[in-house]
């Protein structure tokens, strides 16, 4: 009945939504396919610090999210309608109360919470801010990206959280899935209203297609060992 | 039992024409009318809280609750008060209406569903008793503790009482007026009953005193219907509608600068929400009664033209009165 990808409000995405939704559904199904490897490999060895160092690459992105929304209405909110402007500030706190609230997970369950990019999440952040320099509606796209395939993580992770009993993530992030809707549907928004010719939809593509490499690799248990080895 | 004063169906609701198979006096003051399809056929099935409209050849149209037995599918039973105020529609029925007439009704319709529960408390004032007599009947069939609470201005004003006398397995109070005064309700309301649920019906005085009494009861304990909209509709501004949740039976104003999410959470009814812009969907919520003013920029054309659902952070209304499923 909802479907926030077809969210109204522009049409400058029309030539180009289907290849968007099969962007999409790929980064959501690999990001999927990733969280349940992860918590295959957990249900071996259910150690907390683990799943903390899971949750660290994603408390990364909360804040990372909020310094960009705020650099993107800084460079390129005035040509935006005001409620957009709006909407993307929103957006920025409800961002910034999800670094809160994983943080606190990850300190329920004994890791530290990351205060500079930790190196599994570089690749991640590196290409959104490239995306800012590249155009105004890169990083929007690069993001919206990122945000659609963090909804690829949730059902595994309410799952395993039944199985392990972490009723704060899960509580976490059952407050996290229903904002993304809300971010995911501005993004589309705001890419549908703001995207007039091709250049702007070839960027929009080009961010979205890299995002799409790139955002579900931090949730595989191979990026977790990795980390914590380093 | 008169709702609302309406001259036009809420929605769209099918049309039955109906032979008034028994029209006779229930108390003073108040007509019973039994309806039956003109071939004895069986009627739509209906539940306790019910209520069907009734289309009047005056061109009016008025609510009343189904007060028989929903297990008797052949037949409907009204009661109709004659309101002192009447402009036509009670009127109109204890003066034009005779046992053998047409009456064309529409529904029925339920915004006063009886919720499960351990036990039961009633508070029926006047004719408000109507839609009480089946509630009762299903608790006791269900075997559920139920006490009812009836007051009336006088015994003779009261209707169904033989009815009532009949009733199994409850506690019924009578209260007249002119013998006893006014229903106590400190005594049965005072403290909150954890495993109760209150349902009352009756005038806005009676409403207005049972909701006052609840507020130290958990929330959705209460559930209310009225006679006609509150005296709040009546005060209301230009560009406001009021909302009834359902579940509860609690009306509020929204008014034209504030929306329905937000007045919602005050009176501390949650519901998900995130974006308040009409654009994650996520307090989306469904319309039993009434149209919907749709604000959103994420449901679909054809379920906005459906109006079976609606974003409350944003949408409003295009009818004086919305009934959501909350």
């Amino acid at each position: 009945m909802v479907d926030v990808r077809r969210v109204r409000g522009g049409d400058g995405l029309a030539e180009i939504n289907d290849e968007l939704d099969q962007i999409l559904d790929s980064v959501v199904e690999n990001t999927r396919l990733a969280t349940e490897s992860f918590f295959a490999s957990y249900d071996k060895n259910p150690d907390p610090k683990v799943l903390a160092a899971w949750l660290a690459p994603r408390a990364w992105r909360e804040i990372d999210y909020v310094f960009l929304l705020n650099e993107q209405i800084r460079r390129y909110g005035l040509e935006f309608e005001r409620k957009h402007i709006t909407l993307l500030a929103k957006q920025s706190f409800q961002e910034a109360e999800h670094y809160e609230i994983v943080g606190k997970a990850i300190e329920s369950l004994g890791g530290k919470v990351p205060t500079s990019v930790p190196p599994e999440a570089k690749p991640w952040s590196d290409f959104l801010w490239d995306c800012l320099e590249r155009h105004p509606l890169a990083a929007i796209a690069a993001w919206n990206c990122s945000e659609t395939s963090a909804s690829g993580s949730f059902e595994p992770t309410f799952k395993a959280g039944e199985r392990h009993d972490f009723a704060e993530v899960v509580r976490v992030y059952k407050q996290i899935e229903t904002d993304e809707k809300f971010h995911v549907g501005l993004g589309r928004q705001v890419l549908a209203a703001y995207a007039k010719t091709d250049h702007d939809r070839d960027e929009i593509l080009r961010a979205m297609r890299g995002m799409r490499d790139i955002a579900w690799k931090t949730f595989t248990p191979e990026s977790v060992a990795q980390a914590r080895s380093a | 039992m008169t709702t609302f004063d309406s001259r036009s169906l809420g929605q769209a609701s099918e049309l039955y024409d109906l032979t008034i198979a028994e029209l006779r006096p229930a108390a003073e003051g108040v007509v019973s009318l039994e309806l039956r399809a003109p071939d004895g056929a069986d009627l739509p099935e209906w539940q306790p809280g019910a209520h069907i409209d009734v289309l009047l050849s005056n061109g009016i149209v008025r609510q009343y609750s189904l007060c028989g037995d929903p297990s008797l599918r052949d037949r409907w039973r009204i009661g109709v008060l004659r309101e002192p105020s009447s402009r036509g529609g009670s009127s109109h029925i204890h003066e034009q209406l005779r046992q053998g007439d047409t009456l064309t009704v529409a529904g029925p319709r339920n915004n006063f569903r009886l919720v499960e529960a351990d036990r039961y408390l009633f508070v029926a004032g006047g004719i408000g008793i109507t839609p009480m007599l089946p509630m009762i009947r299903s608790a006791a069939a269900q075997g559920k503790p139920w006490t009812l609470l009836y007051g009336g201005r006088s015994r003779r004003s009261m209707a169904f009482l033989d009815e009532i006398a009949g009733l199994a397995g409850g506690e019924t109070h009578i209260v007249p007026q002119d013998e006893m005064g006014l229903l106590d309700l400190q005594k049965f309301l005072g403290q909150h009953q954890p495993d109760t649920l209150v349902y009352c019906c009756g005038p806005g005085p009676l409403i207005d005193a049972v909701e006052a009494k609840c507020q130290v009861w958990r929330a959705g304990a209460l559930h209310l219907e009225r006679f006609a909209p509150s005296d709040r509709a009546a005060r209301k501004e230009k560009g406001s509608f009021e909302v009834e949740l359902a579940r509860s039976g609690q009306r509020l104003v929204i008014p034209p600068y504030r929306s329905i999410l937000d007045v919602l959470k005050e009176n501390g009814c949650q519901v998900t929400n995130s974006c308040c812009a009409g654009i994650c969907g996520t307090c989306l919520v469904k319309v039993l009664s009434g149209v919907p003013d749709h604000n959103d920029d994420v449901l679909s054309i054809e379920d906005q033209e459906a109006g079976e659902v609606m974003l409350v952070c944003v949408s409003r209304s295009k009818s004086e009165l919305l009934v959501l499923d909350l």
